[in-house]
């Protein structure tokens, strides 16, 4: 079997894939943060009554603690009291794993191909 | 590739002896160790405390020990592959001889963002600490935390461009200081030194488990943070001794440590912080052992643990620039990136085109984003590599059954750690669904449309049977 | 101007000057070497050099 001759890359083309590569990668991580979407920030969904530790759920040595850092009720009111939301929806969760799976599967199967030709070379008939 | 002739008088000396350049095989057993730990320890400082608040003290202990169940396996699996398989490019070379090429350049697409964005978040936190101490002294207004966090890269990348004995020698010393700092503390505040501060019970009353058991599977997202960056050993392979031998050694070593480490860690924060505190790692604990050291009342222990979180932060990052820059230099020596980064340096035997080209890669993550975000990018590279490793293994067994190479070291029960890893590997896909399911499908549609562009147009600079470099029999099914 | 102020700007040049030295060390080396040597590296064959080198040192020695 005839060997596969890669062809040699000039220096433009080289400097073009950087570029590709670096910009999809801080694409990946800042287009969610600028559209917002980046999800897991927390709110406080039920505010307290009053300014005390006992309204916000502490006992006396859980606010002695908080005392210590340096803390008073109204400071630590939104610390205390920021709460996750852990809802979602159904489709969402499908979603996620038909893209978890698609990615997985791609990959595989590229690879599969790649390898077959690669071993093929290596090790010749 | 070029053939260099010796008695050439311009290229005379160039090499190690007027040949070739290679990797310097220069380290043993423990640096293995101080690089795996040294790279994994910071997150005992900073960043598992996430975990407290996605699901209360309990969840992060629960997640704690899932993850080091996850881990344990992921250390078993690698160890076994990679004492057959020494070379720097680690688990990228793995998934390039067990697997295929396009799995190859995804692995080690995930080790360098995986490695860059935790280096990322190690300078945050040192910008942070700088700050703190400025405070603590007496400085009167806002530090700006840019110099420190720029300087901290600066610093590093230097460090790992003029050579990896010293890189890594530097990395030995202050990971051990920062691991006995946390003995230390947990001795003097426990109670077995001294008098105790510790107050579980009364701090965990009416928090037991704040959002139920949902809050167990969130918490671990961040579980993964307490050993995250473990399996950096492997990239070691060209520049230790004996890699068969001490690369096992080097990263069992190094999870028995970090469990300990770990749980300790647990153990101490949780029972001096409140837990709402201690789990909002932006605007309450960034630093929890630190935080805890202040509690104590110790000014001894206050310097101790400060110095602790700093040397912590500075071996991760180091480790980071080590392990990101040898993928992205092996990726580059067999084409998969532009050949131009598979260079090493002739004197100092680094691979310095790839170091010097990170830099301004993490420079952008550290000061542009928030820390929570870098620390999820980084969680989720990691885990992509980790949801890998037990189909690695399982193709490896396969294509390779036990009497066919010889291996440094065999994995027991097999494929019982396998089958572990990749249900662990589900359920914290589905923790990082709950608090940051854009961000997840963000980085998988990067990967997707990545992949497709390596498959379509780069492989085409790829020698094909030229890549398979070890010296193994052909595969069984094919 | 307290202290802190000081080491912000010593962080700045200190910073300045390692990558100075870094992109410095970098262009002549790529200046003084032939890229063949430079990407001469190859997976794999490290174990082979370092016992070549061992040789060449014996008949030197």
């Amino acid at each position: 079997m005839a060997h596969y001759q890669p062809p040699k890359q000039g220096k433009a083309s080289q400097l073009i894939d950087v570029v590709v590569l670096v910009v999809l990668t801080v694409g990946a991580l800042f287009v969610p943060l600028w559209l917002n979407m980046a999800g897991a920030a927390k709110s406080v969904t039920n505010p307290a009554t009053a300014a005390t530790w006992e309204a916000l759920g502490q006992t006396p040595a859980q606010a002695a603690k908080y005392e210590a850092l340096g803390y008073t009720p109204e400071t630590a009111h939104d610390l205390i009291l920021a709460r996750f939301d852990y809802s979602f929806s159904v489709g969402a969760l499908v979603t996620m794993i038909a893209v978890i799976l698609l990615y997985y599967f791609l990959i595989l199967r590229f690879s599969e191909v790649e390898y077959r030709e690669v071993i093929s070379e290596k090790f010749g008939e | 590739m070029a053939d260099v002739d010796i008695t050439s008088q311009t290229m005379d000396g160039m090499g190690p002896h007027g040949t070739k350049v290679g990797l310097l095989r220069v380290l043993g057993p423990a640096h293995v160790w101080a690089l795996g730990v040294g790279i994994v320890l910071v997150g005992e400082y900073m960043g598992w405390n996430f975990a407290v608040g996605k699901g209360g003290a309990y969840a992060a202990l629960i997640a704690c020990w899932f993850a080091g169940i996850l881990y344990s396996c992921v250390a078993m699996i690698d160890s076994e592959v990679t004492s057959t398989v020494a070379s720097a490019g680690g688990q990228y070379t793995q998934a390039k001889h067990i697997i295929g090429p396009l799995m190859a350049f995804n692995v080690g697409l995930y080790l360098v963002f995986a490695y860059t964005m935790l280096e990322a978040a190690n300078a945050i936190t040192a910008g942070y600490l700088f700050s703190v101490v400025a405070q603590m002294t007496g400085h009167a207004g806002e530090l700006d935390q840019r110099p420190f966090i720029i300087l901290v890269i600066m610093f590093l990348a230097w460090l790992n461009y003029r050579g990896v004995l010293a890189t890594l020698t530097f990395n030995l010393v202050i990971t051990a200081v920062a691991f006995l700092a946390i003995i230390v503390l947990f001795l003097s505040t426990s109670g077995i030194l001294g008098g105790g501060i510790m107050d579980h019970a009364a701090l965990f009353e009416g928090h037991e488990l704040p959002y139920g058991w949902i809050g167990v599977l969130a918490a671990m997202h961040f579980g993964l943070w307490y050993y995250l960056g473990i399996e950096g050993t492997t990239q070691a392979a060209e520049e230790v001794r004996s890699p068969a031998r001490a690369l096992p050694f080097g990263t069992l070593a190094g999870i028995m440590t970090l469990l300990i480490a770990a749980t300790l860690t647990w153990y101490v924060c949780s029972g001096v912080l409140p837990w709402e505190f201690l789990g909002d790692g932006v605007n309450g604990s960034v630093a929890p052992l630190f935080d805890t050291a202040r509690l104590s009342g110790s000014n001894a222990l206050v310097w101790l643990l400060g110095f602790g979180t700093l040397f912590a932060t500075l071996a991760s990052a180091n480790g980071c620039i080590n392990d990101a820059s040898r993928a992205w230099f092996a990726m580059g020596r067999d084409k998969y990136l532009p050949g131009w980064f598979g260079a090493v340096h002739p004197r100092y035997r680094t691979p310095y085109r790839a170091i010097v080209f990170l830099v301004p890669i993490a420079l952008i993550f550290a000061l542009g984003a928030p820390l929570d975000q870098v620390i999820t990018f980084s969680i989720l590279s990691g885990l992509l590599g980790y949801t890998f490793m037990p189909l690695n293994i399982i193709l490896f067994r396969r294509k390779w059954p036990l009497e066919t190479i010889k291996r440094g070291y065999e994995h027991p029960f097999h494929p019982i750690p396998a089958i572990t890893l990749l249900t662990l590997c589900g359920v914290t896909f589905f923790a990082v669904f709950l608090g940051y399911g854009t961000q997840l499908v963000a980085m998988i549609g990067f990967y997707i449309v990545v992949s497709l562009w390596f498959h379509f147009w780069r492989y085409r600079f790829v020698n094909r049977g030229a890549q398979f470099t070890m010296p193994w029999p052909k595969p069984r099914g094919y | 101007m307290d202290l802190w102020n000081w080491l912000e700007y010593g962080a700045w040049g200190l910073s300045a000057l390692l990558g100075l030295h870094m992109l410095v060390d970098w262009l002549r080396t790529d200046s003084t070497y032939s890229e063949d040597v430079l990407t001469s590296s190859r997976e794999g064959e490290i174990e082979a050099l370092a016992e070549q080198h061992k040789a060449k040192e014996a008949q030197h020695g």
